[in-house]
Parts: C-alpha cells; sequence; structure tokens
C-alpha cells in the first residue's frame, strides 16, 4: 500500500506537472481539491485519465469518482479493490 | 475609414524584445534554420496555478498580451483579437500522438482544450476579466492582417469601445520543421541566420516563431503611431504588388517618395525575391529599405515582428544596423512601409506613421 500511495504521488506531480513539488508534500489524506492541493476540475479530469491509462480502471459515476479523487488514500484504496489483473 | 492609434506594443520574439532595454541586443543568429523566441519570465504575468498547464505559445500569447496592456496603462481592453497560422503546434502534435498511441481512448484533457486556436484569448479574456468582443482569426499568412482590419472597423463604430488588444501568435516545433523541409519551405544549405539575406540565391528560408502585441485606440492621446491602413493581396505577381503599393499610398494620400523606411519580409527565398525587388524598384533615395526575417524567421504572422519593430523605431528614431539592407539619406522616421510576403503566397501592405 505505501509503495502504490508514493507512486501514484509520483504520477500526480508529473501528469499535473505541479513544479516543485515532491511526493513528501502531499500527505495522504489532504484533500486534493479545494482547500488542500488546490487542484480543479480539469485536474480532476487528468486524474481519471492517469488512473484509466496506469491502472485500468474506468470510472464511469460521477459521484463515485468524488469520493475516489478526494485524496490520495482513497485513490489507493480504490486502485487495490479494482485494478485489473 | 479612420486610422487606429498604436499606444504600445509587446513582443517575444527570436531577439531580444521583451524587456525594453535590450532592443535587438545582442543579435541571436542559429545555424540549424530554427529560431525559437527568447523566453521572458511568464510567472511575471500568468497566474501560478494556471501556468502549469499551459504550453509555450500560450505562455508566450499570454504575456506578450497582458505585458501591451501594462504598458498602455490599461487593465482590461474593450475587445480582444488576435491572429494566428498554426495556432498551438505543440498541445495538437500532442493530442494527436495520444490518440494513436492510446488507441482514442483515455485522452488528456489538457492538450485538446489548449489545442483550440482562441486559448490565448481565453486566458487574456480570463485575466484581464474582459468579457466584451472576442475573435480569432485563423487564415495563414492574413491572420494578422484580418485582426488588425477586424480592429479597425470595430473601433471606427459609433459605439464606447476605444481600445483593443489586438496580436499574433505561431510556433515553431521540430516536428513542424521536419514536416516543412519535405516540401522545401527551408534552404538546404542552412546559414547563419543573421546572414540569411546574403543566401538569396537559393531556394528556401529559415524557420521561426513569435507573438506581437498592440493596445490600437480610435483616440490619438498617448499614441506611439498611427496605423493608417492594412492592404491583403493574394497570389500577387510582382507587377500586382507594385500597383496594389501604389493604390495603397494613394488611398492614404502619401506619395511614395514620402516614405522614410520600408521594412520587408525578404526572406532569402529566390522564389520570392522578384516580388520584392520589383516593389522596391521605384522607391527614392533618401528611403531607407530594412528586413527583419534573419531575426524573426519565417512564419505565418511574422508580420506582426515587422509591425512591433515599426513602433520601437518611431520612439527610438534610430535603425539599428542589422535590420538596414539599403540605407537611404533619411534621418527621421516619419512614415513606415511595410511590405510582407508568406509562403503561401499571401501579401500584406501596412502603412504608419507617428
Amino acid at each position: 500500500m505505501e509503495d502504490l500511495k508514493l507512486k501514484l504521488k509520483q504520477q500526480i506531480i508529473e501528469s499535473l506537472n505541479l513544479q516543485g513539488m515532491e511526493p513528501k508534500d502531499i500527505d495522504d489524506n489532504a484533500a486534493l481539491f479545494g482547500e488542500g492541493l488546490g487542484l480543479d476540475s480539469i485536474d480532476s479530469l487528468e486524474l481519471m485519465v492517469l488512473l484509466e491509462r496506469n491502472y485500468g480502471i474506468k470510472i464511469e459515476d460521477a459521484r463515485e469518482g468524488r469520493k475516489v479523487l478526494s485524496s490520495v488514500q482513497s485513490m489507493a484504496e480504490y486502485i487495490q479493490l479494482h485494478q485489473k489483473a | 475609414m479612420k486610422p487606429v492609434y498604436i499606444l504600445s506594443s509587446s513582443a517575444i520574439s527570436p531577439q531580444h524584445s521583451f524587456e525594453p532595454e535590450n532592443f535587438l541586443h545582442p543579435v541571436k543568429s542559429t545555424d540549424d534554420g530554427k529560431l525559437f523566441v527568447v523566453d521572458p519570465d511568464y510567472r511575471q504575468f500568468i497566474n501560478p496555478v494556471a501556468i502549469r498547464r499551459m504550453s509555450r505559445l500560450i505562455k508566450m500569447g499570454i504575456a506578450a498580451g497582458m505585458n501591451a496592456l501594462k504598458l498602455a496603462g490599461l487593465e482590461k481592453p474593450d475587445a480582444i483579437i488576435t491572429g494566428t497560422g498554426l495556432g498551438s503546434m505543440t498541445d495538437m502534435e500532442h493530442f494527436l500522438k495520444d490518440m494513436i498511441n492510446m488507441n482514442e481512448e483515455a485522452l488528456n484533457p489538457t492538450f485538446f482544450i489548449q489545442s483550440t486556436y482562441n486559448s490565448v484569448n481565453g486566458w487574456i479574456a480570463v485575466q484581464s476579466k474582459c468579457t466584451s468582443y472576442n475573435q480569432t482569426y485563423v487564415n495563414r499568412g492574413f491572420s494578422l492582417e484580418l485582426s488588425l482590419l477586424d480592429a479597425q472597423l470595430l473601433l471606427n463604430e459609433a459605439t464606447e469601445r476605444e481600445v483593443a488588444l489586438v496580436g499574433c501568435f505561431d510556433e515553431l516545433t521540430d516536428e513542424y520543421f521536419i514536416v516543412k523541409n519535405k516540401i522545401g519551405y527551408w534552404k538546404k544549405q542552412l546559414p547563419q541566420s543573421r546572414h540569411l539575406l546574403k543566401e538569396s540565391n537559393t531556394v528556401g528560408t529559415i524557420a521561426g516563431e513569435g507573438t506581437s502585441f498592440f493596445t490600437l485606440s480610435n483616440k490619438a492621446e498617448n499614441s506611439v503611431c498611427i496605423l493608417h491602413g492594412v492592404k491583403m493581396i493574394q497570389s500577387p505577381t510582382s507587377a500586382e504588388i507594385s500597383a496594389n503599393i501604389s493604390t495603397f499610398l494613394q488611398q492614404h494620400h502619401v506619395a511614395l517618395q514620402d516614405i522614410d523606411l520600408i521594412i520587408t519580409g525578404m526572406n532569402g527565398d529566390t522564389n520570392f525575391q522578384p516580388l520584392y525587388q520589383a516593389a522596391l524598384e521605384h522607391t527614392q533615395p533618401h528611403t531607407t529599405i530594412a528586413a527583419f526575417k534573419h531575426l524573426s524567421g519565417e512564419y505565418p504572422t511574422a508580420s506582426g515582428f515587422a509591425l512591433w519593430l515599426s513602433a520601437q523605431l518611431f520612439s527610438t528614431q534610430t535603425i539599428p544596423e542589422e535590420i538596414i539592407y539599403k540605407r537611404g539619406a533619411t534621418t527621421d522616421i516619419r512614415k513606415i512601409l511595410i511590405i510582407n510576403h508568406y509562403i503561401l503566397n499571401t501579401a500584406s501592405l501596412m502603412l504608419l506613421s507617428n
């Protein structure tokens, strides 16, 4: 799980081009949107693409997507549950 | 139609053009046929949260546009009108490569969103909180010219609009260079770019990129110079360019001998050199002839660099040696004629005075 979260943080930094940021700067449970990392709606689309490309996970339900993308922790848990073999 | 007044200008080009203290100095020259812009510190002009998603072209356009507003002492224009021949090539290339590599699935939205031609306008509108007229012209070698014409028409209307932000932007990518090389755009033996005009006996030119923005007003107050008019000529012959120059100048009650400086878009391509030679045949000894594409490279909206250059020269009243093709006896710069031809067989004329 810890390895997955570290990898996920690296992928988030790279795909969203979060310049000057390192994985250690992202708290596992901090909100990715709003007051936490301050991401916006386009970033949420980029994160959906990240999950689909890297883990083969497609989130169809927007309400479910909001929950999954709320933090690195929630994303990692969802990946563990749904990643295709 | 009444003329419009240029209040300010800002350019990001392969030369030192953005910072006022380094006007074209030192001249940047390359030997690989590509002139890429000198990037300024974009963070001064762009929201730090938004900048991470932007391609080079978007950053260039926003910075030059916002800087032109700043130089004119304005926060919000009454219209934003731009022209681009190619749009955001980098984002489009990313998007198309992704479509192929990902089999048209799971595509990044950012590249698609920002590959649209009006991204720069949109960002400037957001940053300057301008919700009025917003237009982007994508018409190859006429893109900037149509933007200027639209602005002139708009500012001639009896409305409350007083200032339009008008600009152009085009970027060069390695892929674009390779593709256009296959159809003979660029010289086979690439010269040092600053010596491009000395190599005018061979086919082809060199590639470039850049962005130029201007604040245009229908009021003369605080203006740098006057843009009297723009003329576009499709697929011209040498004789047609000469005839159009005569008619264009007559329309503005100016004689050829009144022109102090002619800035030409000569690009060292033997295919197009005769067009300029015919146009320059009847110029007077006091008129100085200048060229600029050895500094900017060739691209669809390169005439924007010439227009920016003109605005600078009216202020400095000094013609840098680097742009002189033939020195005339003139000492003052009161009237400038820009003659530009783009590879896809479009030519344009612009008349300015101080």
